[in-house]
């Protein structure tokens, strides 16, 4: 039973290993300089850059109060929200990108009045591809956050109460207590939705195109690149395989207790 | 002016707690009560964490909850230091850090109640570095940094060691102490720090008065178990303390030093003529005061070892007691139990 045990654990760590190696493997070392330093690669990693921390920041600014509503509120429709809120990481990417099109394209829901009312186009343009990319990354944070708000809900009142009967106002005690009491949540909850939203892929190109300098990533032109140039497509994904472990590497301690 | 004032009546849930309750200054008064009475839930109303339905609520003097007016003042306008049950230090800061927490408390002030508190030497640790006795030192040495007008402490000495506890008493006993309230479900505890007695029992006030009343007179079945028992200072070298009044004692298990002494009075039997047998105290006594107690009757003694002895009806008849009978009372060592001061 064991040895079964451990013959399938071992091949699942193979499926894990063997992309990585294959691509260290076929990696062009030589001529990698020349294909990270050029403008379709740097214009790539800029857009992506742009796009995944913008999506961070606005993950960050509406994501924190909506954690707040659903960990620390008993406001009616919350079981909904929070369905609504995963819906993103279950759903095909592709799904997400084209809904957003119905919803903000110039003829969507929405897209409609905004082109009307503030001439505002989001599909195919850089706003678009971070709207794109916020949808797929939001739910990622909130559920960081929302999980430890719930489940340290009781000793964060606690903790709350006696910094306010030791004189502190509440907006004291949400700097001094709250906040850094979910620090670390926040973060990796962060680091999860930056990653996130820096691999996005199927929204992105459904939702605003590929168009090299505006919304081109890192991942859209290492998909077209591996068409024409693998070698360019290979030196893209060592790109990406270095931020991951940039991202990955802090976190560690949280996911992997008990070192 | 009373440090403390309360009238009033709040629900939670299932609980109705309506407490007529004053605390005056360089007071120490325990509200002593079962779990589920209600204790906590009032500290936390004391301190602004729940709020009235109807009555009033003043701290210093000045009204802080009075749903009738509507005034209200939020936790950080009262002056209360609140030690709670959990002892609910910041986690993310250090001893020193947690002391000096409360807007305006300077750095001398941390300094001379970490050095009152014996925590000097931990000052740069973090809470989950601290044991019980020192977590609970820093929580109090927090509520008293701001120098509120009355401490509240909920079970302040549960599981506390010898050090810890003595610390503790010291910093409560001093004359700069403000006015304590505290709440507990030990009536040991109850009676060696308090000066008054409030024991409440389903969210009300059943009784009230100084240890001793409460003790010879219990109102309540829930008071005579508990606050009925003897409590007996003692000074204890291996297997015999001796008391204030110079009687020897002996008990069960080796203690050194100070102790209190705690007999449950069911266990104080009474004979007519001096009995022999197995290692057991036994002295003399005049009976002062005989008192019903529900189905069994209170027999107060004075003597080398002043107790209440609690009998039943038949003994009573059966030993023909009355106010100035003489009898002999007799307690097997293993019923004493000795608490380190």
């Amino acid at each position: 039973m064991r040895r079964f045990l451990l013959a399938f654990a071992g091949l699942a760590v193979v499926l894990l290993a063997l992309p990585i190696v294959g691509l260290l493997q076929r990696m062009p070392w030589s001529s990698l300089p020349d294909l990270l330093g050029d403008d379709v690669t740097l214009d790539a990693l800029r857009v992506s850059l742009v796009v995944s921390l913008v999506a961070a920041l606005v993950v960050l600014v509406l994501g924190t109060p909506l954690a707040w509503a659903l960990g620390r509120t008993d406001l009616p429709g919350r079981r909904i929200v929070r369905a609504l809120v995963v819906l993103p990481m279950v759903l095909p990417p592709v799904v997400g990108g084209a809904a957003l099109l119905f919803a903000l394209g110039r003829r969507g829901l929405i897209g409609q009045w905004l082109d009307r009312w503030f001439g505002l186009t989001l599909p195919f343009t850089l706003t678009g591809a971070i709207v794109a990319a916020t949808f797929v990354a939001l739910p990622f944070y909130v559920i960081a956050v929302e999980g430890a708000l719930r489940t340290a809900r009781r000793e964060i009142d606690d903790l709350e109460g006696v910094a306010s009967t030791l004189g502190a106002p509440p907006l004291t005690v949400l700097r001094r207590i709250t906040l850094p009491r979910l620090l670390p949540a926040m973060g990796a909850g962060l680091a999860l939705a930056w990653a996130r939203a820096l691999g996005e892929f199927g929204a992105t190109i459904t939702f605003a195109g590929n168009l090299p300098g505006r919304t081109q990533t890192l991942p859209l032109a290492t998909f077209l690149a591996l068409q024409s140039e693998p070698e360019r497509a290979l030196a893209l994904s060592l790109v990406m395989l270095a931020v991951a472990l940039a991202v990955l590497l802090p976190l560690r301690d949280r996911w992997l207790p008990g070192r | 002016m009373s440090a403390l004032s309360l009238a009033g009546m709040t629900r939670m849930g299932d609980l109705r707690l309506d407490v007529d309750l004053v605390v005056e200054p360089d007071e120490t008064v325990a509200v002593l009560g079962p779990n589920g009475a209600g204790k906590t839930s009032l500290l936390r109303l004391l301190a602004g964490l729940l709020s009235l339905d109807s009555g009033a609520l003043a701290i210093g003097g000045a009204t802080v909850d009075e749903p009738g007016t509507g005034a209200f003042l939020p936790p950080h306008l009262r002056r209360v230091g609140w030690v709670p049950q959990d002892r609910l230090l910041f986690p993310h800061l250090t001893v020193a850090g947690n002391v000096g927490f409360g807007p305006g408390v300077d750095a001398d002030r941390v300094a001379g109640l970490l050095d009152a508190l014996g925590l000097t030497g931990l000052a740069y640790r973090r809470p989950d570095e601290c044991s019980g006795g020192q977590a609970q030192r820093v929580a109090l040495a927090r509520a008293l940094a701001t120098d509120p007008v009355v401490l509240l402490l909920d079970e302040p000495s549960a599981a506390l060691d010898v050090e810890s506890r003595h610390l503790i008493n010291g910093v409560l006993t001093a004359a700069e102490a403000p006015a304590t309230l505290l709440v507990t479900h030990d009536p040991v505890e109850a009676a060696t720090l308090a000066d008054r007695l409030v024991v409440l029992e389903n969210g009300a006030v059943s009784q009230a008065g100084s240890p001793r009343e409460v003790r010879s007179r219990p109102k309540t079945r829930y008071v005579a178990s508990l606050a009925g028992l003897n409590l007996l200072e003692a000074t204890a070298s291996g297997t015999v303390a001796v008391t204030a009044l110079g009687t020897r004692v002996v008990l069960a298990e080796p203690a050194e030093g100070p102790v209190h002494l705690v007999v449950p009075p069911t266990a104080v039997a009474l004979h007519r003529s001096a009995p022999d047998g197995s290692p057991r105290n036994v002295w003399q006594a005049g009976v002062t005061d005989l008192q019903p107690a529900f189905e069994r009757i209170r027999v107060v003694l004075d003597g080398p070892l002043p107790v209440v002895a609690e009998v039943t009806p038949a003994a009573v008849e059966e030993l023909g007691l009355r106010v100035g009978s003489e009898v002999w009372a007799a307690v097997k060592a293993t019923e004493v139990a000795c608490h380190a001061i």
